[in-house]
């Protein structure tokens, strides 16, 4: 069917026209005003995505110094869980992000993110480090695209950061080797990945 | 201000900051609860939930998700339960009748003073295909943001439209020759 407003029934158009009138519940402000007494009631909201990593049981796991390109040093998380797409088993992707150290303290880190998913046609990766902008950062394939291995550096700023790939411009799809954030409520979850550090 | 920056001073506890965010949605929100909810009491219940819910969770929202989105996911739910909870169809009040005889054409118009006939009209639609019609005409939501709000599929949000669309055309014909 057609959601255009004009193709629907006279009546049901009078209908939505009077739906869209605005509704003016508050002229007193008197509910703004109950609603803002009981907000300096409540405890103030503290960002909680990453205060399971603090519990012992969670860690993030370093797994093998690798020698990167321009004498940059690696640790990485690599992993090899199902991704599904379109609510299909697609893909065997695994990911694989390294960071790597250059001069001076608080300079920024080279990390590399690797995701592999053979059957995708674009992958970006996505995070607060880029205001989860899709087209910010596109990763690349080599040799044509062949092994599906698409890759990405993204200078990011020591600390712990949260990010997604984004495969074809819609599907968000955590990556498969890091922890993640806890589910927000509504479904959604986020990697997580820790840059810099003196031991890195 | 952006949404994204007061979000991120209330987390940084400008807690008033919450306040310009309160204030940019709630007529928006009112409008969704009272075509939803059919009275204001019950509308203004859904929206003080709302806001509060939102305010204790702002913590796990996530700003890959636009703040208006998230917010609605919460209304959506709020009126749900409320609706769920409370009966009160007999708050609402029933003008049509008055309306129609009033109308040369036999068709209503409004008047400024009868909202009641559009929320008796709502009313009437179960309530998930009320939902849907007014996330998608009145509200003017893609399906894929109804979808992702709701957590429904887009063919059956389109069913619904469809069905809603349907039984209102079907009441006109049912009541105009009266």
């Amino acid at each position: 069917m057609t959601d255009d407003l004009n193709s629907l029934d006279p009546y049901v158009q009078w209908i939505v026209a009077e739906a869209r009138r605005p509704v003016y519940m508050d002229a007193s402000g008197e509910a703004r005003q109950r609603l803002l007494e009981a907000l300096r009631a409540e405890p103030q909201p503290k960002r909680e995505r990453f205060a399971w990593l603090l519990e012992p049981r969670v860690a993030l796991r370093p797994l093998v110094a690798t020698a990167m390109a321009a004498g940059l040093v690696g640790i990485g998380l690599i992993g090899g869980l199902l991704i599904h797409r379109d609510g299909r088993q697609v893909d065997e992707p695994s990911a694989h992000v390294a960071s790597s150290q250059l001069p001076g303290s608080i300079a920024p880190r080279a990390v590399k993110f690797v995701l592999i998913a053979p059957k995708a046609a674009r992958v970006s990766v996505v995070g607060d480090f880029n205001g989860w902008d899709s087209s910010a950062t596109p990763m690349t394939t080599q040799g044509g695209g062949a092994d599906g291995t698409w890759t990405v550096f993204v200078p990011m700023q020591p600390g712990l950061h949260t990010y997604s790939f984004v495969i074809d411009g819609t599907h968000f799809v955590t990556d498969p080797s890091a922890p993640q954030t806890p589910d927000d409520g509504y479904g959604h979850r986020s990697s997580v990945v820790l840059v810099g550090g003196s031991s890195s | 201000m952006s949404d994204a920056a007061d979000v991120q001073r209330v987390l940084n506890g400008d807690v008033d900051a919450f306040a310009r965010l309160v204030d940019r949605y709630y007529e928006r929100c009112a409008r969704f609860a009272v075509r939803m909810l059919g009275n204001r009491d019950d509308a203004e219940d859904a929206l003080q939930a709302t806001f509060l819910r939102a305010y204790r969770s702002l913590g796990k929202y996530q700003e890959r998700d636009k703040f208006s989105a998230w917010l609605y996911r919460i209304l959506v739910n709020q009126c749900r339960s409320i609706a769920a909870r409370r009966n009160h169809r007999d708050r609402v009040f029933v003008r049509e009748e008055a309306l129609l005889l009033n109308a040369p054409d036999r068709r209503p118009t409004w008047t400024g003073e009868d909202e009641e006939f559009v929320q008796r009209v709502l009313a009437e639609l179960d309530p998930l295909l009320r939902e849907a019609f007014v996330l998608k005409y009145v509200e003017e939501m893609s399906y894929e943001e109804m979808s992702t709000l709701t957590g429904v599929g887009v063919s059956a949000l389109k069913m619904r439209v469809k069905r809603a669309c349907d039984r209102l055309r079907s009441r006109w014909e049912r009541i105009k020759d009266d």
